[in-house]
Formats: structure tokens, sequence, C-alpha cells
């Protein structure tokens, strides 16, 4: 069974049949009539036979990779960042942001490209912009960089700014669980101020593997 | 109650707007003079909402601002809004608005009736999307509600009707309406009492439409309840919110799917 979580920017896809791990394709490069048998994410209607709500598959995986009853895990994307909360085994809170959240991971990206930046290079910086959104936040990169700052530490700044309205949003806890790409971000996850557990990126596939309709084959 | 009371002849099909749940003695007036009553908290026409824009902030509740648009381009011969208790501080400005800028009267009451009239189709197995319009329809209407059956819930929405009923469409059928929308059916809709009640039994989602001031009722209440999701939209439900939602029922085992058992 083919699984795929059809991210913004890259594809995870796992062959159930495979005994070969999970593949990261940039989406872009995917093939047009590419078709999954459960996915989630974006595009995941369009190429999919049946699909699963990304929040109940980051819920599904967080249960099936972390022992612990009571967690937080939060999963920053390309366009987007949501997070569940278990007490005692239960889904006890979640959340989901579209809007404020949007473009954050992508943004990140996007800023190491344009200005070349090794974030494993970059310090963490002692203070960082307020921001909520990634495209928001670009203009406050552009005025301190007019105003002085090196591109290096403005960029460091806006990293710090999305990590700590992240950690707000997944409601502050001492311990979280971090899913997606930006767990192999250094400076990203160092921006936290709390302990960071990085599940690295594929928890949705995970999520996936524990769907019903994968379990009832 | 206060307002202008009408006679028959002047009511007679005309078309009358109301905002909110006017008090029942101004239905009953309506009723009687076969009035055509409007209710201009929906959506009456295929208009941008930005038209709203030109009287009102564009960060401010869809309602009314919804409100606004039908009742500059809907011809009534008169407008009830209720304001106060019944509904809240936002509609009592924008029927300060509505008098200035337009010319028909526009009426402001104070719906503080506490007549119960039962909520049967809050508690029914209807689709949700068929008992919420059931309750706002029931508004224009003087007439207690019919009996219908209740079923027992398996999961909750507390809230005021939404802008857009999508958001409505992922809750199995045995959901039971909480909140305003109950005072609404029950035709008391100044009673916070029956506003505030829910039931810790079952997952409920709390939600209150973006920059009104129920969101604070809704995220303590949320809070407080042993499996709820709080949620706010603003002019529609984007997809970030249905999908909250959807994943919550499924989370919640309500929908099929079930539990996120490992
Ligand atoms: S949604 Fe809130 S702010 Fe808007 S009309 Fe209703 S009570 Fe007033």
């Amino acid at each position: 069974m083919l699984l795929a979580d059809f991210g913004t920017s890259y594809c995870k896809l796992l062959d159930t049949a495979q005994n070969a791990g999970p593949q990261i394709i940039p989406a872009r490069e995917l093939p047009r009539d590419f078709q999954a048998d459960i996915g989630t994410g974006h595009n995941a209607k369009r190429r999919s036979t049946s699909t699963v709500n990304e929040l109940t598959a980051l819920a599904r995986g967080g249960r099936r990779l972390i022992s612990e009853p009571d967690f937080t895990l939060l999963d920053c994307g390309s366009r987007d960042i949501k997070f569940v909360r278990f007490k005692n085994g239960e889904m006890a809170d979640m959340g989901w942001n579209a809007e404020c959240g949007a473009s954050m991971g992508f943004t990140i990206e996007l800023l190491a490209q344009y200005y070349r930046l090794d974030y494993a290079a970059v310090p963490v910086p002692e203070s960082g912009f307020s921001v909520t959104c990634g495209v928001l936040g670009l203009s406050s990169i552009f005025d301190a960089v007019a105003a002085g700052s090196s591109e290096l530490e403005a960029a460091a700044k806006f990293v710090r700014g999305i990590a700590r309205n992240a950690f707000r949003f997944a409601g502050s806890p001492e311990r979280l669980h971090l899913s997606g790409g930006l767990c192999d971000n250094p400076l990203f996850t160092a921006c936290f101020p709390c302990e960071i557990v990085p599940l690295g990126r594929f928890v949705l596939l995970e999520g996936l593997r524990a769907s019903p309709q994968e379990s009832f084959r | 109650m206060n307002g202008i009371p009408m006679n028959s002849s002047q009511a007679m099909h005309n078309k009358i707007g109301i905002v909110g749940v006017p008090p029942l003695e101004i239905i009953r007036q309506l009723n009687e003079a076969q009035a055509i009553i409007v209710d201009l908290d929906e959506p009456q026409l295929f208009l941008p909402i930005d038209q709203s824009d030109q009287y009102l902030p564009r960060v401010y509740c869809a309602i009314l601002r919804t409100v606004l648009l039908n009742a500059l381009n809907l011809r009534l011969e008169r407008i009830y809004v209720d304001v106060g208790p019944g509904k809240c501080d936002c509609a009592l400005h924008v029927a300060a608005v509505l008098k200035d800028i337009l010319s028909i009267p526009v009426v402001a009451t104070r719906n503080t009736d506490t007549q119960s009239f039962g909520f049967p189709v809050c508690q029914s197995s209807l689709p949700l999307i068929e008992k919420m319009r059931r309750i706002t329809k029931g508004v224009q209407s003087c007439q207690p509600w019919p009996q219908l059956p209740s079923c027992p819930p398996t999961a909750g929405f507390w809230g005021v009707p939404p802008r857009d009923f999508s958001i409505l469409a992922p809750f199995p059928d045995s959901t039971h309406i909480y909140g305003w929308t109950r005072c609404m059916e029950n035709k008391t809709p100044a009673d916070l009492e029956l506003e505030s009640y829910c039931n810790p039994a079952v997952p409920t989602v709390f939600f209150a439409q973006s920059f009104c001031a129920k969101t604070a009722l809704a995220k303590h209440l949320a809070a407080r309840h042993p499996k709820a999701l709080w949620v706010d939209c603003d002019v529609s439900a984007g997809s970030s919110a249905r999908a909250k939602i959807e994943a919550f029922l499924e989370l919640s085992g309500v929908l099929g799917g079930g539990r996120a058992a490992g």
C-alpha cells in the first residue's frame, strides 16, 4: 500500500509492501498522474484513493511514536503549523494555524537560499522579532537590514520569532515533541525555550500506518 | 417590550427586516399583520461582503457586516434590531449606524422575554444544518414548536448560528445544540444561564464568530469542558477550521475512524 504525506514543498512517501524506508520528493517533481492509496496533507484529495485529515494523522503518528501518556506534539510545515496535546493517553487539545502561521517553514527555507545561510552555523540570538506570519515577518528582516543589522543576524531573529510563536501556539509546554522538516534546522530547534524532542519528517506517514484503511487490510 | 407597535395595515405584505431575536410581542404583531419577515443576520444577497466596508470596519463581526449589506440593498419597510442582553453591544452600535444611513425606521428593541418555548430541535436527530435552519427560521414565528422526538447526544455544538453553515457539515445527526442558538429556539435570547449550559458528557465544539464578545465565553467554557474544541470563524469557514472540527470529532471517537490509538 502506498502512503503519502503531500506537503506543500515536499511529498513524503512510504510503500508498505517494500522494506525500504520512506522517501522524500520535492512536490514539484511529483509526476502529474501520481496517486497514493492513502494520503494526507495539501493536495491529498486530488492524489489519493482515500484521505486522512492532517491533524488526525499527526495525532495517530504521535501515539505510535511517543510512549508517554501526556505529550504535546507540534508539526511545523512549510505552509502551516498544527499541534495535538494528549493527556492520560487521550486527545486533550489541538490547534491548526494556516492563517497566522502561514508560510513560516517556507519562508525560513527561502531565506536560507536567498542569503546563502547555513543555519547550523548561525548562533541563537538573544532576542527575536515578533513574528506571527512568515510573509509579514519578511518585512522585519528587510527593515533590520536597512537599519544596519547583518543579514545573518536579522534572519536569526526572524527564526527565533517564528519558533517562539510556534511554542506559544502549542500552549507553551515544558517539553515539546517536534515533527516536520524544521526538526532538521538546528537554529530553529535551539530557539525554543523548552526541551525539544525532534521526531523528524515522517510522523504523519506513521499516522497513516495507523489509519483504519491501512489496519483493516 | 419596547419599540414601535404596528397596525396590520402598516405591515400587510411589507418586508420587515429583523436582526437577532426581537421580543415575542413584535413578532406576534408582524405575524398578525402577515408581514414578510426577512432575517438580516443571514446572507440574503450574492454581494461581496466588502461592500459593508464603507460603514463598518473590515475587522468586525461578519454577521453584522451581513446585516448592513442586507439593509442597504433590500427594499425594506422597517427594521427591528434587537440590542442589549439578548444580542450584543455591537448590534446596538450597528443599529445607530443604520438609523443614520437609512431612510426607513430602524427600531432598537431589548428582548428580555422569559417565557420558555423549549428546544426540541436542538435535541432532535435532524442533520445539524437542518436543525440550524429550522431554529433561525423559527425566530420569525410566535408559535410554539411542533413536537420532535429527541435523541441521545453523541456530540455538542455550542454557539451562535455561524455565518457559514458549512462548518456544521462534519457533525453527526446526533449532535445537540447548546449556547445562544438554544436560547434562540427557546425564545429567551437573554438567558445567560441557558446560554452557558453545556453537556460535559459529550465532546463539544465551542464556536463563536470572530470579533464577537461571545468568543470570551466560548473559550472559557471550552477550557472547563473535559473534551472541547474552541473555534472561531469570520466570513466563511476556512479549510483549517473545518479540518480542525473534523479531526476533533474523529479523535474524540464521535466520527468513524475512532480514537488515535497507537
Ligand atoms: S456574532 Fe456576536 S457580535 Fe456578531 S451579532 Fe452575534 S452576538 Fe453580536
